[in-house]
């Protein structure tokens, strides 16, 4: 890009394409440029998911045996509780949302995203959230234990790392709504001529729709723990019985943001995979239209089936019903996708490299996640598996395998158009296997001990659930050093690695591989390409 | 006549399925401001039929 067609580039200075990024710790600081921003939240949600990945393996030691071994039951269940929150709000949804900055520009051919300023202060609003959240294990009276879901009245008696945590939880929140107010602006209004709504990639419209969901239900999180601080601080009552409140009602408002907050979480999974299958299918995606339509719909019937949470807090016979009903035909356009994956696979020229084992195991295991989803969304049913291990399967077949299975897989898919480079397959491969293997040894069981009526949330446990809890530990050791493998091999990738071709994969059809070289310059469709 | 097609496309937009022919047409015909009114006002209906149902069955 010349300076002469664009004098007024003179003013940008060292922003230009010619004199590249900034040097030193200032690039990150001040950067307003999406692949920058895009690749701080990666780097920052492995950090997350490290930190995540190290509780749970401390969670997992401590459940090796019957009895108490190395922690107290108040520290174990502070190990719970920020493993949960650390998972979802700091390593998948700071994930996706990295993910989206590097790439919905790029698929929608603009030249960087809405609000770069904004941009920036969103991510780097995530990191004191973090260490006011980790740092509770630090300060008088432990980390929170009360569980991700903050149930008063336990929240309400707290230390004082219930104060940071409910801090922690607004920012991240306040980085969510600037993230996605962001994202919807960039695809409503950036996109390249031509590149109407329905030709966008399925990953731009997982994103657009998911991005709604946060506006909507980020705030309905931030009231609740608002209300929580009062009751903790001001006096108020809104979930303390003796004053006239009632904790059931924190319940309905926890869970009309946490049950849209579980479609957050797989939207934009959905779209990647969307993206993955058919690049190695070498095969359009099957029922384009259906896949936007079934993922707005999914998104609209997030919203009226929060009560599947809590069967068991004595709603009237009515309530469950209804909240059973709803739950049960989310399973329809869920299906739609799911077949509609398959029917993609269907007679296309299939090859198995890292990023589509990823998406096949995403397909097999999510489904065995959604189908589990469905015993529990049988209001009866759930009313003997709530709270027991069964549960703990079910979300972690929904999450891991499912939202971070499809984040790995994204991150193999697209790694080389950020680093120019490609990853070791070999190691690829075995880093697939080896999680495979070690995900269903370590969740599977889990099905067996919540029949079986294992509680979750406790240090210890009855003899009777000692075999499988042995076997589902052993596993957790697999999954979890086995994400070492990628560690390095995407290390290894960013440092040396053999450089990739512009499309490295052949079926890949989005801008980014099609109208970008490899790696992505810094500065991409500074002029918009036009869309045909 | 409009809103009846818009109603229609989120008809089977629940069910997650269209026909190509049908979706190429409703991609010339309709406004996305038709689509986003028609599925609020689905969702309405369909937690009303969902309400009707369990009364149904809780009477």
């Amino acid at each position: 890009m010349s300076a002469i067609a664009h004098p007024h580039d003179h003013s940008h200075g060292e922003a230009h394409e010619h004199h590249g990024p900034p040097r030193g710790i200032t690039r990150w600081l001040y950067t307003t440029n999406h692949k920058d921003i895009g690749t701080m939240y990666l780097v920052f949600s492995c950090i997350m998911f490290f930190a995540g990945g190290s509780m749970a393996m401390m969670i997992r030691a401590e459940l090796f045996e019957p009895g108490l071994q190395l922690f107290n039951p108040q520290f174990f269940n502070s190990l719970t509780t920020i493993h949960g929150l650390v998972m979802i709000f700091g390593a998948i949804m700071p994930a996706f949302v990295g993910l989206a900055n590097w790439l919905i520009p790029m698929q929608i051919g603009a030249a960087d995203m809405a609000f770069p300023r904004l941009n920036n202060w969103s991510f780097w609003l995530l990191v004191p959230a973090s260490v006011l959240l980790i740092s509770g294990f630090f300060v008088p009276g432990g980390a929170i234990a009360s569980g991700w879901t903050l149930y008063p009245p336990l929240s309400i008696q707290q230390g004082i790392s219930m104060d940071m945590s409910i801090l922690a939880i607004h920012m991240m929140g306040a980085s969510s709504i600037m993230g996605s107010i962001n994202i919807i602006t960039t695809i409503l209004n950036m996109r390249a001529p031509g590149m109407t709504l329905m030709k966008m990639p399925m990953f731009v419209w997982a994103w657009l729709i998911t991005a709604y969901l946060l506006i909507a239900v980020m705030p309905v999180l931030a009231g609740a723990i608002t209300m929580l601080l009062f009751d903790r601080h001001f006096g108020t009552s809104f979930f303390n019985a003796a004053g006239g409140g009632d904790p059931t009602m924190f319940l309905h408002i926890f869970w009309f943001f946490g049950h849209p907050e579980v479609y957050i979480m797989i939207l934009p999974a959905f779209g990647i995979v969307s993206q993955i299958i058919p690049a190695f299918a070498r095969k359009p995606l099957f029922g384009y239209a259906s896949m936007v339509y079934a993922t707005a719909s999914i998104a609209i019937l997030s919203f009226i089936v929060w009560g599947h949470h809590m069967f068991t807090v004595g709603m009237p016979a009515a309530g469950n019903l209804f909240f059973m009903y709803a739950t049960i035909l989310i399973a329809v356009p869920t299906g739609v996708k799911v077949f509609n994956w398959i029917s993609t696979m269907w007679r296309g020229s299939m090859t198995f490299e890292t990023p589509m084992l990823f998406a096949i195991g995403f397909i097999f295991l999510f489904t065995i996640g959604g189908f589990s989803g469905l015993v529990l969304a049988l209001a009866p049913v759930d009313i003997t598996l709530h709270n027991t291990y069964y549960v703990v399967a079910h979300f972690h077949y929904v999450l891991v395998s499912g939202a971070l299975f499809a984040i790995i897989g994204a991150v193999y898919f697209w790694l080389p158009k950020w680093t120019g480079n490609m990853y070791n397959e070999t190691l690829g491969k075995w880093h697939f296997w080896l999680s495979m293997i070690g995900f269903n040894v370590l969740f599977f069981p889990q099905h067996f001990l919540g029949l079986a009526g294992m509680p979750r949330r406790i240090p210890d446990y009855a003899l009777q659930f000692a075999e499988w809890n042995m076997i589902s530990s052993i596993g957790a050791f697999i999954f979890g050093f086995t994400q070492l493998i990628f560690l390095y091999n995407v290390i290894t990738t960013i440092r040396s690695g053999k450089p990739a071709e512009q499309k490295p994969w052949e079926g890949a059809d989005s801008l980014e591989w099609t109208h970008l070289p490899t790696p992505a310059p810094y500065h991409t469709f500074e002029v918009q390409p036009v869309i045909k | 006549m409009k809103l009846a097609r818009a109603f229609k496309a989120v008809f089977w937009s629940f069910l997650g399925v269209r026909k190509r022919a049908n979706y190429e047409s409703d991609s010339q015909a309709l406004k996305p401001q038709h689509v986003i009114a028609a599925g609020l006002v689905s969702a309405v209906v369909f937690v009303l039929v969902l309400f009707a149902v369990v009364k149904l069955v809780t009477r």
